[in-house]
């Protein structure tokens, strides 16, 4: 369907559509794989893992969207800038001092977070077009992140840690039984609904929504925790998968949809079903092995961001 | 008698280490229209940010909205009682001009509901046609031209409701045409008795028909302000731009 055609449908029809198309994505996740069709495999095995990939593909996606209205920049991933490489380490560091997982990943993406708000100020602040830079700071943040990971991972021979693809490119070959991040999911996507005409003002940039009697600085302040969190719980369960925040909401944005509220329920839905697609198709091409699912959502998503800058979005 | 809609006192902003105000005391009182004249980098986009609350690099002096100090204003209350028009718009996110436009709508709260969402959309369709963008209301932003553009930001700055706007620069992308336009509702729609707006231009003949008041900024930090008639002289604009002025049938001209 043409993007001005999709973009004239009421919202709620196309939530529906779109959860439709979810669900059939996850029906086919569930029913499809090697062993074929059996009700044993289903439930002990691919039901916690569709599970996952659902709860991590939403909660990447809403922290994609998230990023993008906090540092104006339609491009911002939570991949590309940096914070799923911090989540990364922060994970690590939690395995290695006896954190609680998430709580360690959602610090790192947090610290993550506040690096790339502080070093890209100047950019921030600037009227002129910041994207190039912003963009070139978060892939610096990302490759330091990632080299910490690599050290880390080589530095601790421990039998607890996952392997080195999990942490770096994303894997959901081990995740387990949650259905908490589907929770989490469900509940970002509330807040993000409260917040949703403040977010849509602040699109217009931050002086324009102070003025508006915006409460700039929380607002971001809740975008960047909020998106931290969403990142540190997704890397905690999946390791560092990419793109799927830029894929997801900048597709939904050049369809026309821009309002805080539709894009976020359309961003969950969306990205629970392109992680849960892309995760049937790492474990389906090359049976009997299993590829990193992270490394299937580079091949999609990578293309996706050449295409988006091709286009002219910055 | 009550407090001015805006007071400024000992105001003065310095931008790169020379002085671009100082000592403002000025009052803009609810029915007036200014108009802040100076040259190229005298200042008149800072002082205006300077008003409407929004940081600067160095600030002294005070400015008191209905004569109680700006930064004492809570964020929301702020909102409706003054507006700013940017020179520039951030336009990172490709909205819609209609949505533009109801995103920068801020409506006091009352029970009525209903009627109240009717009188906005009926106060709505005549600023968009009496500001002539009425065709564009369902373009994005960032696809307009510059004096289109222009025009939604007046509109933006205008439907947020606010007794005080302040203008930078509502004219500078115009055609003479649209200079008519934007100068008539700024006249009739923009002001009432009980608001007042503040703009930046640079026209003396432009100015002579839709201002009450002018400021001046010299430039080194002196201004003079009055009513448009006392400011509009040979002597004040050739202090304000460094250049000859000549009257020719009443139009200001540089000589």
């Amino acid at each position: 369907m043409p993007a001005h055609d999709l973009a004239r449908e009421p919202a709620a029809l196309r939530i529906a559509l779109v959860a439709a198309a979810t669900l059939a994505v996850a029906a086919c996740a569930l029913c499809l794989g090697s062993g074929g069709f059996d009700t044993a495999l289903i439930l002990a095995l691919r039901v916690p893992r569709v599970a996952a990939a659902a709860g991590v593909g939403s909660l990447l996606a809403l922290a994609g969207l998230s990023l993008q209205v906090l540092l104006r920049n339609p491009l911002a991933d939570p991949y590309v800038l940096g914070h799923s490489g911090g989540a990364s380490v922060g994970a690590l560091v939690a395995l290695l001092t006896g954190v609680s997982l998430w709580i360690g990943a959602a610090a790192g993406a947090l610290v993550a977070g506040v690096a790339l708000l502080w070093l890209a100020r100047p950019a921030l602040a600037a009227a002129d077009d910041a994207s190039p830079r912003l963009i070139l700071l978060g892939a610096m943040l990302a490759a330091i992140f990632g080299a910490f990971s690599t050290l880390l991972l080589v530095l601790v021979p421990d039998q607890r840690l996952r392997g080195a693809i999990f942490w770096i490119v994303g894997d959901l070959s081990g995740a387990d039984a949650s259905l908490w991040n589907l929770a989490a999911a469900l509940l970002f996507v509330a807040l993000l609904w409260w917040r949703g005409r403040s977010i849509d003002r602040l699109m217009l940039g931050a002086d324009a929504a102070w003025l508006l009697g915006e409460p700039v600085r929380r607002l971001r302040v809740e975008l960047l925790v909020l998106a931290s969190l969403a990142v540190g719980l997704a890397v905690s369960a999946a390791g560092a998968i990419g793109f799927v925040g830029l894929v997801v909401a900048q597709g939904w944005r050049l369809a026309g949809v821009l309002r805080t509220r539709e894009l976020a329920t359309l961003s969950a839905l969306s990205g629970a079903a392109l992680v849960m697609a892309a995760d049937l198709l790492a474990r389906t091409v090359a049976t009997p092995m299993e590829l990193p699912v992270g490394a299937v959502m580079a091949l999609i998503g990578a293309p996706c961001f050449i295409f988006f800058l091709a286009r002219g979005v910055r | 008698m009550s407090a001015p809609l805006l007071e400024t006192r000992a105001l003065s902003l310095h931008a790169a280490g020379r002085p671009l105000v100082e000592g403002l005391d000025w009052a803009v009182d609810a029915g007036q229209r200014w108009c802040v004249i100076g040259r190229n980098g005298a200042g008149k986009s800072l002082v205006l940010r300077a008003l409407a609350g929004l940081p600067v690099p160095r600030r002294s002096g005070e400015v008191r909205w209905q004569g109680r100090d700006q930064q004492a204003w809570p964020v929301g209350a702020a909102a409706a009682l003054r507006a700013l028009m940017p020179q520039q718009a951030q336009d990172r996110f490709a909205l819609t001009v209609e949505r533009t436009l109801a995103l920068s709508e801020v409506v006091p709260v009352d029970a009525a509901g209903a009627a109240r969402v009717r009188r906005t959309s009926d106060r709505m369709s005549e600023l968009v046609s009496a500001l002539d963008i009425a065709a564009l209301t369902s373009r994005r932003v960032d696809q307009l031209s510059g004096g289109e553009r222009q025009r939604v930001a007046l509109a933006q700055c205008a439907v947020q409701g606010a007794a005080l706007m302040l203008l930078d620069e509502p004219v500078s992308f115009q055609d003479p045409a649209h200079q008519q336009v934007v100068g008539r509702w700024l006249v009739n729609g923009g002001a009432s008795p009980r608001r007042a707006w503040v703009a930046s231009a640079h026209d003396p003949a432009w100015i002579a028909r839709v201002a009450t008041h002018v400021l001046a900024l010299l430039g080194d930090g002196r201004w003079q302000a009055g009513p448009v008639g006392a400011i509009l002289s040979a002597p004040v604009l050739e202090r304000t731009y460094g250049c000859a002025w000549r009257s020719v049938d009443g139009v200001w001209l540089p000589a």
